[in-house]
């Protein structure tokens, strides 16, 4: 132990000595001060002073402690830890193993009494520290606005320190093995990125695939899907106070990130038939597609489907249309079994911080009015639901196990390197 | 001490029949084999005990092509050899910072590879490169930690070496500001931070000016008188030559001389005969008429190196003729000049020559016994088994040994 522990408490100085960890936590604490200083009362959100009217994003409708934990997963983990902090943890810790592997340094530690297999492995734990501490301190923070502000207590929030660290350590373990590969911490920073870019495209158009093979399967018309947005007309008015807008209404409410809805009235209202209450809005539609999916696909979600079955009936030759569809349905349907074949051995950044999402956010909590109106029951909508249904249901060892095994294949493979190189 | 009265030669003969088996350290990937059992007991007190250690680069450059090579408790040993000759490999073999080919002995009793036993070994690479962000007394107390030094331990021993090697004052300054000699001073400070029983340096006065080479000398032989061996790689003949009790030339990855300075140089010794006046044909005529044998002129070359093969930079003396005979008695003597040299450490062969020069009417200014330096004694070396270093290149690349 006393060899880890000198390793660890060298990293530690090693990160102390780093500006930019001490820039990723000014940036971290200057977040959660954001958070702390963003309130919701009656009349919509409150930053600082100033007051907005966000309605029906309402303390009435949300309340604080949910309005807390969102903004904590999606903005502080979501974009500033996942994607921002990350590639800023790979910036300060691209270089360990390139300089570790840096002739005059090496030697001095491949000679202590320490095997290589040990000293790899405790140089790799000592890498994670970086981001171990960074979202510790984050989800520490986070923890207590949320309780002093929201009033909730939530220690769900720490599940934040091993998601975060599992999705570096995708990351981080390919900027390992490049490192060692090419001693060089620019080229492994690069290539990293890219291969970064490349799960994330493959993860993307996986979802993208899985959405249009629901799609045909349910027997949505692409070519309608390609039009532009017609108004939407109501198919019963709900709420005269809260008028229904037309498609900018649809568009607008699209969000920069797609937004959980509560699956159990999701899927509950899809089954059902009658009722303005059953009427799905398009803009949950789209809060559940995942969000790794493009939004070329929540656009095509925005369609209005009165116009589509409108085209449907005008079209005489419904047999030979249906064929066609299934037709287009098994082609998708093999393109996106590859894709996700692909994804399997892949790992699965995206879907391994959506998973903090389903941890924190209790779905049912959340406003039926406050991410869109209902508006609509039809094909999409149940094309959407059945995929929604399909990544649900996509367990957490096929999305952070099938990740480990990747990560653990090129750890085996950058140890290897390691143990057998001569320095 | 038993082991160091055995001659090399008679520990030569016990190897190959003691190799039983071999070890690996799977995390290593280190495959080395190793004395079994039946290890004698004069190979289990030696420090290092290397045998048939070979390694190939890239599968065509020969960096070793078995060492052979013994090192006693509490000597300290040079290892000598011109560049690329695989010194810096060897020393790596040896601290496990490079996977040899093949590698039969053991270090401190233990079979090489062996990581446990390093942490009775303390090691300076050369060019090392400390973590800049550590301060002079954190390095040390980082390296004693991964040697397995406990905390109270390593705390006192760090100052204590920071004394030592006169860095105390900067104890607590970053690394990142040291000059090279400072960081030398660490570097040494660090190899002895777990109180090794074996050291082992790779050019340890490289950077240091006189003062820090002459503490380093005297930290080197307080270090063998307190019972610890050192192994010492320096290009400085000088320096190996004023604390090394035997030394080992290596060239072109094989060990071409090994053992103690007396026995290596000893060969070389003879007296020299100074006579007073120029070298003319007159005290030629004298001196041949002279000495009770006839003189013929020695081939030329007969320098360590001759004009033709000596490397660029160095300085090659205008070479005098020599004319050289064997005395009555059988020693050789030589004339070139005003010298008169008789390759004997035997006073008494020397009178007869002085007698017969003084018959001559000759006067001598001065008679003395001499022996060769170690740096004519390497260069020798170097000279006679490769002929330069175009042969050392043709040898690295898989020519003929």
């Amino acid at each position: 132990m006393t060899q880890t522990w000198a390793i660890f408490y060298d990293a530690y100085r090693s990160l102390n000595a780093k500006k930019m960890f001490w820039v990723v936590l000014a940036i971290s604490g200057l977040v959660v001060g954001a958070f702390a200083l963003v309130g919701i009362n009656e009349h919509g959100l409150k930053i600082a002073i100033w007051q907005l009217d966000t309605d029906p994003l309402t303390s009435e409708n949300v309340s604080p402690a949910l309005c807390y934990k969102w903004m904590f997963v999606e903005i502080g983990i979501g974009m500033w830890l996942a994607w921002i902090g990350t590639i800023l943890a790979l910036i300060s810790t691209a270089g360990i193993f390139p300089d570790l592997l840096s002739s005059g340094s090496i030697d001095l530690l491949v000679s202590k009494p320490i095997s290589r297999l040990r000293l790899f492995f405790t140089q790799y734990a000592a890498g994670l520290l970086f981001v171990t501490l960074q979202v510790g301190i984050f989800s520490l923070a986070g923890f207590l606005v949320i309780g002093f502000r929201g009033g909730a207590w939530e220690p769900g929030l720490f599940m934040a320190i091993p998601l975060v660290v599992c999705f570096f350590s995708y990351m981080f373990s390919v900027c390992v093995f490049l490192g060692i590969v090419t001693r060089s911490t620019l080229a492994s920073l690069l290539l990293t990125l890219v291969f970064w870019f490349f799960v994330y495209g493959v993860g993307a158009a996986e979802n993208a695939l899985l959405m249009f093979q629901t799609m045909a399967e349910q027997g949505v018309d692409f070519k309608e899907m390609q039009r532009p947005p017609q108004p939407i007309k109501p198919a019963q008015p709900t709420k005269p106070a809260q008028p229904t807008k037309p498609s900018e209404t649809d568009q607008g409410s699209l969000p920069q990130r797609p937004v959980a809805v509560p699956e159990a009235e999701l899927f509950s209202a899809a089954d059902d038939d009658s009722g303005p209450r059953e009427q799905v809005s398009l803009s949950k539609e789209s809060a559940k597609v995942p969000r790794a999916m493009g939004r070329s696909l929540l656009k095509a979600l925005a369609q209005d489907p009165q116009a589509e079955g409108d085209k449907k009936t005008a079209s005489g030759d419904e047999t030979s249309e249906a064929d066609g569809k299934k037709h287009d349905s098994g082609k998708l349907k093999i393109a996106h079994d590859i894709l996700y074949g692909v994804k399997t051995f892949l790992p699965k950044t995206t879907e391994t911080i959506a998973l903090l999402e389903r941890t924190l956010i209790d779905l049912a909590e959340l406003p039926k009015e406050a991410f869109g109106q209902p508006e609509r029951q039809n094909k999409q909508a149940e094309a959407t639901k059945q995929m929604v249904e399909e990544i649900r249901s996509r367990s957490v060892w096929w999305i952070v196990g099938t990740s480990l095994l990747f990560e653990a294949f090129v750890l085996a493979w950058a140890a290897l390197i390691f143990c057998r190189r001569d320095f | 001490m038993e082991a160091r009265r055995m001659s090399d030669r008679e520990l030569s003969r016990t190897g190959p029949k003691d190799s039983v088996g071999f070890v690996e350290y799977p995390s290593d990937g280190f495959l080395y084999e190793f004395l079994g059992t039946q290890m004698t007991a004069e190979r289990d007190h030696l420090a290092i005990d290397l045998r048939y250690v070979a390694k190939t680069y890239r599968r065509r450059i020969h960096a070793l092509r078995g060492i052979e090579m013994r090192v006693y408790p509490g000597e300290i040993f040079g290892l000598l050899g011109p560049n690329g000759a695989g010194k810096s490999t060897l020393v790596k073999i040896i601290m496990t910072v490079v996977r040899p080919n093949r590698a039969e002995g053991t270090i401190l009793g233990r079979p090489m590879g062996h990581k446990p036993t390093l942490a009775q070994v303390g090691y300076l690479p050369e060019n090392h490169r400390f973590p800049a962000y550590l301060t002079g007394r954190q390095a040390l107390e980082y390296y004693a930690a991964l040697a397995k030094v406990g905390r109270r331990e390593r705390k006192r021993r760090a100052m204590e070496l920071l004394e030592l090697v006169g860095m105390h004052q900067w104890a607590n300054t970053k690394l990142g500001t040291y000059s090279k000699g400072m960081q030398q001073r660490i570097g040494l400070a660090q190899a002895l931070s777990n109180d090794p029983q074996l050291v082992v340096l790779d050019e340890p006065t490289d950077g240091l000016d006189p003062v820090g080479r002459r503490e380093t000398r005297e930290i080197l032989l307080r270090l063998r008188d307190q019972g610890k061996t050192v192994f010492l790689n320096s290009h400085l003949l000088g320096e190996v030559e004023r604390v090394c009790s035997r030394v080992a030339i290596l060239v072109a990855g094989k060990v071409v001389r090994q053992g103690t300075l007396d026995e290596l140089t000893a060969a070389s010794e003879h007296y020299e005969i100074g006579l007073h006046g120029d070298a003319t044909e007159g005290l030629s005529s004298a001196v041949r008429a002279a000495l009770p044998c006839e003189l013929q002129a020695a081939p030329v070359g007969a320098s360590p190196f001759g004009a033709a093969a000596a490397p660029p930079g160095v300085v090659v003396p205008v070479v005098v003729p020599t004319e050289r005979g064997t005395l009555p008695s059988g020693e050789t003597v030589e004339f070139d000049g005003a010298m008169v040299r008789i390759h004997t450490d035997q006073a008494q062969a020397v009178q007869p020559v002085i007698d017969a020069l003084r018959g001559q009417g000759l006067v001598i200014e001065s008679v003395r016994l001499v022996r060769q330096s170690l740096e004519d004694f390497f260069i020798q070396a170097v000279s006679d088994t490769q002929n330069g270093d175009a042969a050392v290149q043709a040898i690295r690349k898989g020519g003929p040994a």
